[in-house]
């Protein structure tokens, strides 16, 4: 993790300057074309160990995304950071431009923060589109005010273009877990990865890890397939764990991951068209409101396509999004057969996961018993 | 309005027995309208009802303000329950668990017997997008149609093209509605709504600003409980009314020197929901400590904008950009830096000695940030501020005596103040 700090410290001391995202779904083809260097503030665990800078800020039942995302800004790793980009994704996130920025304050420090509004209702509905070209057109012009860069819609697409084959790529490697020929834990950290560094960067990783494991075959049929969902993958430890117990993740609904990954639009040089149609198709996600009718359809195919037995949904504590769905989910899972498990953690609780390890054997045993 | 008579006990005044009738038969009349073939819809607070008075035969109902009365009557807990028995996480908002366990018990325990089922659902996400998640519940286990009103969040005045935006909206939900009702909509029965919203929040600041006076003329318990028709009546004479007698009590009682706290030596803020489950305990320990929490952001903060506590009237055009823009109104569709204005001029103008800033970890939306507001307040208003841990609706996640520890530190703190 430390290298990858100082990549982009090195990107940034070479003149591009770094964008810290406000997770989940930030524009980063936009910010990437605009010659700026989007990193999305998800966690950086195992840098950040605790968080005594967040915590003067936030009670504890704010998320833990958002607690380490308030840490890792007003820590030292924040002076990587040439300004910040948030939008409407939950509650708790709206809440922080202003907590990060009294809290850089007292530190003598300040920061750009753009602050994005997008729609959270259908695109058919009278406006919709219209208001979020207009701030499209409204994040463009605060970016070049901001970091005095520039748009152009040839490199716009260029940018597309290489978003586009690094998430082409993340679905195939996606693929290839569920075939065997790759474990999850392996699949995560790459995923992880990409992230923090450069979206070419990360082109040239996944092209090299399709490349090594086409050719591996891993013998699959002693474990029983399963799907995880969550905001945050289960934390490597919990993925031990899960194999450990005969447990195999062929398939994800994790915001990182497949949410983050699953479609791509198509090439669009104004980027209020290409927003409108990335949002609006996008994998259904908790905090993508209008998202939330295809979402369970979603999921109960992602199970069925991926032959998987069970679902281990890996609730961020206190994430009242995901919460709010899952009894819902459960109960059309259960109707189908097929077995689910609910655990609740923070990023906090990475290295306490063998207080799971009951739960995920018990429900390993309840797989096994329906072979 | 319950008040303390100018001897120590407790009485009902004529208000709080208005209050009451207006309460009982407002839901009384909800669910007869209901049986009777009307349109139902459940809203989120925020979402202006005054656009369904342009209906002839819309009934709108408020899970918001129903899951608040169960609290206040006792049942939060015993709802709460029933949800998380169906496997809603008891650190979803309570509000949320108490509506999904009364919903899905057929209203088994609710003092209103429940809500008719609704034909279509309209939440918002200004106030919170939770609201949204919890209406999702109704839509996929009932079919009902949901309709979202997206409000950009504030962190500053209302543009004119967020107001355009948010009107829009409207427009589509009208049409909305006359397609799933049949009904026709008129929008001057709309503007003549807002006038009477707008009257009545007139009223609702002359009421407020009794805290005001020394001792304060009223408690913020009186303002928690008299605030439930704003949610329940917006749009009618009869809130308007109804302010108009509360108000004239209110600065008759002050006339005659009566109080609710007559001794009282400490006049302190609350930012946050009110606990529900503790108005009655609450507000009678305090006041044997000589404590009138004279107001609370809760309150101040209807019928103003964006950091400021005064009126902010309709002047007579376009009710629904009228209505756009007064979706800012209430306190957590604000930023931190709006929210701290109008808890200075609150201060200010109200003489307040110290805040409680009430975590509540049932509405985050509300309560991330209190840490930040509460160094301003005490950095830049000069006043002693605490936080303690409260849950608006559900009794088990209050700790009474931990609450009240906090409470007389900050007592002791205004003390020390004082002496100098």
């Amino acid at each position: 993790m430390d290298s990858v700090i100082e990549t982009i410290r090195a990107c940034r001391e070479k003149g591009t300057p770094v964008v810290g995202c406000f997770p989940l779904y930030p524009p980063l083809e936009l910010l990437h074309a605009m010659g700026l260097r989007p990193v999305v503030l998800w966690e950086l665990k195992g840098i950040v160990k605790s968080t005594p800078l967040s915590d003067r800020h936030l009670q504890p039942f704010a998320c833990s995304v958002a607690r380490h995302l308030v840490e890792i800004v007003l820590s030292d790793y924040g002076a990587i950071l040439d300004g910040l980009l948030m939008y409407n994704a939950c509650d708790t996130l709206r809440n922080l431009p202003e907590i990060i920025e009294r809290g850089l304050g007292a530190q003598g420090r300040e920061l750009p923060i753009i602050k994005l509004h997008i729609p959270a209702i259908p695109a058919e509905r009278t406006e919709a589109s219209e208001y979020l070209a207009r701030r499209m057109d409204a994040l463009v012009a605060e970016c070049e005010a901001a970091f005095g860069v520039h748009f152009s819609s040839e490199r716009f697409l260029e940018s597309q273009r290489r978003y586009g084959e690094m998430r082409a790529l993340l679905r195939r490697l996606e693929a290839l877990v569920g075939e065997g020929r790759l474990l999850y834990r392996a699949f995560s950290r790459i995923n992880r990865f990409g992230y923090l560094v450069g979206v070419e960067e990360q082109v040239k990783r996944l092209r090299t890890a399709v490349d090594d494991c086409a050719a591996v075959s891993i013998n699959a049929s002693a474990t029983i397939p399963i799907v995880v969902s969550g905001i945050l993958p289960p934390p490597p430890a919990m993925i031990d764990l899960i194999e450990r117990c005969g447990l195999r993740v062929v398939a994800n609904d994790v915001a990182t991951q497949r949410r983050s990954y699953g479609y791509q639009p198509p090439e669009d040089g104004d980027p209020g068209g290409y927003y409108a149609d990335f949002y609006r198709r996008h994998h259904p996600c908790t905090t993508l409101l209008p998202t939330a009718d295809r979402r369970v359809d979603t999921i109960l195919s992602l199970v069925e396509e991926s032959g998987a037995r069970g679902l281990v949904f890996i609730g961020e504590k206190f994430c009242e999004y995901e919460s709010l769905e899952f009894p819902h989910i459960e109960g059309l899972l259960r109707e189908r057969g097929v077995s689910s498990l609910r655990l609740e953690m923070a990023i906090d609780d990475y290295e306490n996961c063998a207080a799971f390890a009951t739960r995920i054997e018990a429900f390993a045993e309840l797989l096994k018993g329906g072979r | 309005m319950d008040g303390r008579a100018a001897g120590g006990g407790r009485r009902k005044t004529e208000s709080g027995r208005r209050l009451s009738r207006m309460i009982a038969d407002g839901y009384l009349d909800l669910h007869r309208r209901a049986n009777e073939g009307a349109f139902v819809v459940w809203i989120a607070i925020v979402v202006p009802a005054e656009i369904f008075a342009g209906f002839e035969n819309v009934a709108y109902a408020v899970p918001e303000s129903h899951a608040a009365l169960s609290a206040g009557k006792g049942v939060g807990t015993v709802q709460c329950q029933k949800a998380e028995e169906r496997g809603y996480s008891a650190d979803l908002c309570s509000y949320a668990r108490i509506d999904i366990g009364t919903a899905f018990d057929g209203g088994k325990d609710s003092p209103t017997f429940g809500l008719p089922r609704p034909h279509l659902l309209v939440s918002n996400n200004n106030n919170c997008s939770l609201l949204v998640k919890w209406f999702d519940v109704y839509r996929r286990e009932w079919g009902v149609p949901h309709f979202i009103v997206d409000v950009p969040f504030c962190y500053g005045p209302q543009s004119d093209r967020d107001t355009d935006y948010i009107a829009a909206q409207y427009r589509d939900l009208i049409r909305e509605i006359e397609r799933l009702s049949g009904q026709r909509f008129d929008i001057e029965r709309v503007r003549e709504a807002v006038r009477h919203s707008c009257d009545a929040m007139r009223e609702w600041k002359r009421f407020l600003r009794a805290a005001a006076h020394r001792p304060s003329g009223i408690t913020v318990f009186d303002s928690f409980v008299q605030m439930a028709p704003i949610l329940t009546a917006r749009g009618t004479p009869a809130l308007a009314e109804h302010f108009r007698l509360l108000a004239d009590e209110t600065e008759g009682a002050i006339a005659d020197g009566r109080y609710p706290v007559p001794d009282e030596r400490y006049r302190l803020l609350w930012d946050n929901i009110a606990p529900w489950h503790q108005l009655s305990g609450m507000s009678s320990r305090l006041a044997a400590l000589g404590v009138n929490l004279i107001a609370a952001s809760y309150t101040y903060c209807i019928g103003s904008l964006e950091g400021s506590v005064q009126l902010f009237p309709y002047d007579g055009a376009d009710p629904l950009r009228y209505l756009a823009r007064i979706q800012n109104f209430s306190v957590c569709p604000q930023g931190l830096a709006l929210r701290f204005e109008a808890m200075r001029a609150a201060i200010g103008t109200m003489g307040v000695d110290g805040v409680v800033f009430a975590s509540n970890r049932s509405c985050k939306v509300y309560s991330i940030m209190q840490m930040d507001l509460l160094d301003r307040v005490t950095r830049e208003c000069g006043v002693p501020a605490v936080m303690i841990d409260v849950d608006h609706a559900d009794a088990r996640a209050y700790s009474e005596e931990g609450a009240f520890t906090r409470i007389e530190a900050l007592l002791e703190s205004i003390d020390m103040k004082r002496a100098g």
